[in-house]
């Protein structure tokens, strides 16, 4: 569900109408009367098939929206956030992930929420992904990856400042995101040999120690670890000469030190489409990579491309890592 | 061609003789625009021209040739070429650094920033100059900044921006530890880099420039549950800039504050740090990258991009980034001149 005063229903209401012919076949886990107001709102003609069990979404799905119903405690209205609809929110991402854990569902796709009025409500997560790491007993955290056609970067750290963000950075994070990047690249992309590319923490990558220490003691010797661990990693690279077309293409995905790093050239490359994937659970997670955008809910001019993009990209990840098991 | 009674004065900078430099210039005067919109002073040495139109494959037509201490009478369509004869060209081999093309780089600029100083030319463009040769050649600078500010007898603030296309780009910290930002971003340093945006822009031609300020946290903070840097720091140095005129919004989140100036809402972005701002901007065309020393008495202009050693003598160097910067050389200086006389 996400937000209920965002535009998550209505690009849910447009994802649906773009997937309905060729798929992949999606359900919601959302409040089906608020959709149905909504779609009648912005004049979207967009039938919604309440559902008991996700055994019942695929066949009604070309012709209605399958929705598992999940009530909302108070009638929502786009752009007037409620602490009221918490509850609901929460709930929704807890049941989504159990059937996605009991395998009913062959992937997770999450709308975005709004954090602000979940923490006055007295959520306790930071965000999305680590609430979901909770969810599925990952204690260590999950790894947030974004992606567009020509590139997918990987920040070792999230919603940290960037003090904290620098002042954490250790061997050991950029490591441990790494071999879960390299996994999830093998398993959940099919790539048989990843290359991963490293990114500095320091302007030109340090230059030796003269703009800082940390890429020569903290980034290095991750890369050669990763090395001789048998993993295709280069780096520390200059961060801002190794985002263009030519050098993306010599790898499959980029680590990145601090959240900005990976979203500066992800949101400059493809500002509408890309797809924020979580790595490190037993279960497939995709989001679009915008925010709930309150100030054009209810207008319909929200755009659906990262929605659909995140709806692909789970479906594509999960034959991935069927087909990666059944090997 | 019209007689332009202020056609800017420009002193075309020869820079590393080992890399694209040479052939960047070549190729630059033989493009139609260049020779008729300014006068120009190559300021260099013939023979490093003559190699660049050799690589090049094009020839530049002189209008005189003239020996260092020689005043310079310039004129449009002709470059005039002030040969320093400083190249000892026996000890500089292609693609690779020396301390004789450091040296050679070295004494250009200077004498073109002397020429400035002086009143003798308007602006200065100056084709890639390479570190390593520049430090074996003896030059303690960091940059060229504070090298040109030096000869210049320049006190006050002065900064790199980078520009593309129409859209500019101005940091508060540049080449220093990441680590080390957070400590040098104060309300003040900010104000600074806002207001020295301001009036660049407008020496620029830029009226009313808008300016966007990123945040320095992800999200820009988000209401400081990220980071209290955008609340204790860049929202009440925006405040003072807006109290002294400068037309500056944010902060923004730095993730989508290019994307935002990009489709037109600003004139330029200022950055808290060098890779918030490079990686965007090499991003969105680094074939026609600008670099200008701004808030120097002189403007001084550049191709963003580099020596290119690895592509060096093959003629295929791309000189659209320094026509950009030529021609930027050409706004700013006719500007400068017309500020002058009307003085």
């Amino acid at each position: 569900m996400g937000e209920p005063a965002g535009i998550g229903g209505e690009i849910l209401l447009n994802a649906w109408r773009a997937l309905r012919q060729d798929g992949p076949a999606f359900f919601a886990v959302d409040d089906a009367a608020r959709l149905e107001a909504l779609a009648r709102m912005i004049g979207l003609a967009v039938p919604i098939r309440r559902i008991e069990s996700v055994a019942e979404a695929t066949a009604p799905f070309p012709s209605a929206l399958p929705v598992l119903h999940a009530a909302l405690a108070s009638p929502s209205a786009p752009g007037r956030l409620d602490p009221r609809h918490a509850n609901a929110v929460t709930a929704s991402i807890a049941r989504a992930v159990h059937l996605v854990r009991a395998g009913d569902a062959a992937a997770l796709v999450t709308n975005p929420i709004h954090k602000a009025t979940l923490y006055r409500a007295g959520f306790g997560f930071p965000g999305h992904t680590e609430y979901l790491a909770h969810l599925a007993e990952k204690p260590q955290g999950a790894v947030m990856m974004l992606a567009c056609d020509t590139l997918r970067v990987v920040p070792v750290s999230v919603h940290l400042p960037l003090r904290r963000a620098i002042e954490t950075l250790t061997t050991e994070r950029i490591l441990y995101v790494a071999r879960i990047v390299n996994d999830a690249l093998r398993h959940d992309f099919g790539i048989a040999r990843p290359r991963l590319a490293v990114a500095g923490l320091n302007p030109h990558a340090g230059e030796d120690g003269a703009l800082g220490e940390e890429d020569r003691a903290i980034v290095l010797p991750a890369v050669t670890a990763l090395r001789e661990a048998g993993i295709d990693a280069r780096g520390p690279l200059p961060p801002d000469t190794m985002f263009h077309a030519e050098a993306r293409a010599t790898y499959d995905a980029a680590i990145c030190m601090y959240h900005d790093q990976a979203l500066i050239p992800l949101k400059t490359i493809d500002f509408h489409g890309g797809v924020n994937i979580t790595l490190g659970l037993p279960f497939v997670r995709t989001s679009p990579d915008h925010g709930t955008a309150l100030d054009i809910a209810g207008t319909g001019h929200a755009r659906a491309d990262s929605l659909i993009a995140a709806i692909q990209m789970a479906a594509t990840m999960a034959m991935s890592r069927r087909r990666a098991a059944a090997a | 061609m019209g007689i332009d009674p202020i056609a800017p004065r420009i002193a075309l900078v020869m820079g590393d003789p080992a890399g694209i430099s040479p052939e960047l210039t070549a190729k630059l005067l033989a493009m139609a625009d260049v020779a008729r919109d300014a006068r120009i002073l190559i300021v260099g040495e013939r023979r490093v021209l003559a190699d660049g139109e050799r690589v090049a494959g094009v020839s530049v037509p002189l209008a005189a040739t003239i020996s260092a201490g020689e005043k310079p009478t310039l004129v449009q369509g002709k470059p005039t070429l002030l040969d320093l004869r400083s190249l000892d060209s026996a000890e500089t081999a292609r693609g690779v650094a020396s301390a004789a093309g450091g040296r050679f780089a070295m004494a250009n600029f200077k004498t073109a920033l002397q020429l400035a100083r002086d009143g003798a030319v308007d602006a200065i463009c100056f084709t890639p100059f390479n570190k390593a040769a520049l430090k074996l050649g003896g030059n303690p600078y960091e940059d060229e900044l504070q090298f040109a500010a030096d000869v210049l007898g320049h006190r006050g603030p002065c900064s790199e921006f980078n520009i593309l296309d129409r859209l500019w780009n101005a940091r508060v910290t540049s080449h220093v530890p990441l680590s080390r930002v957070a400590q040098l971003l104060t309300t003040e340093r900010i104000v600074s880099a806002l207001t020295l945006t301001d009036a660049c822009m407008r020496r620029a031609g830029v009226a009313h420039p808008r300016i966007a300020v990123a945040g320095f946290n992800p999200h820009a903070g988000d209401g400081g549950n990220f980071g209290r840097e955008e609340i204790d720091v860049i929202g009440p140095a925006i405040a003072a800039g807006r109290a002294r005129q400068v037309n500056a919004d944010g902060p923004f989140p730095a993730d989508t504050v290019f994307v935002r100036a990009r489709r037109g809402d600003y004139d330029a972005v200022l950055t808290m740090f060098h890779d918030q701002g490079q990686i965007a901007m090499k991003l969105l065309g680094f074939e026609r990258g600008v670099t200008l020393l701004g808030g120097l008495p002189v403007p001084i202009c550049t191709p963003a991009h580099g020596t290119a050693y690895d592509i060096a003598g093959k003629g295929v160097a791309d000189a659209t980034a320094t026509h950009c910067a030529f021609m930027q050389a050409c706004i700013m200086g006719r500007a400068r001149a017309e500020e002058i006389q009307a003085a």
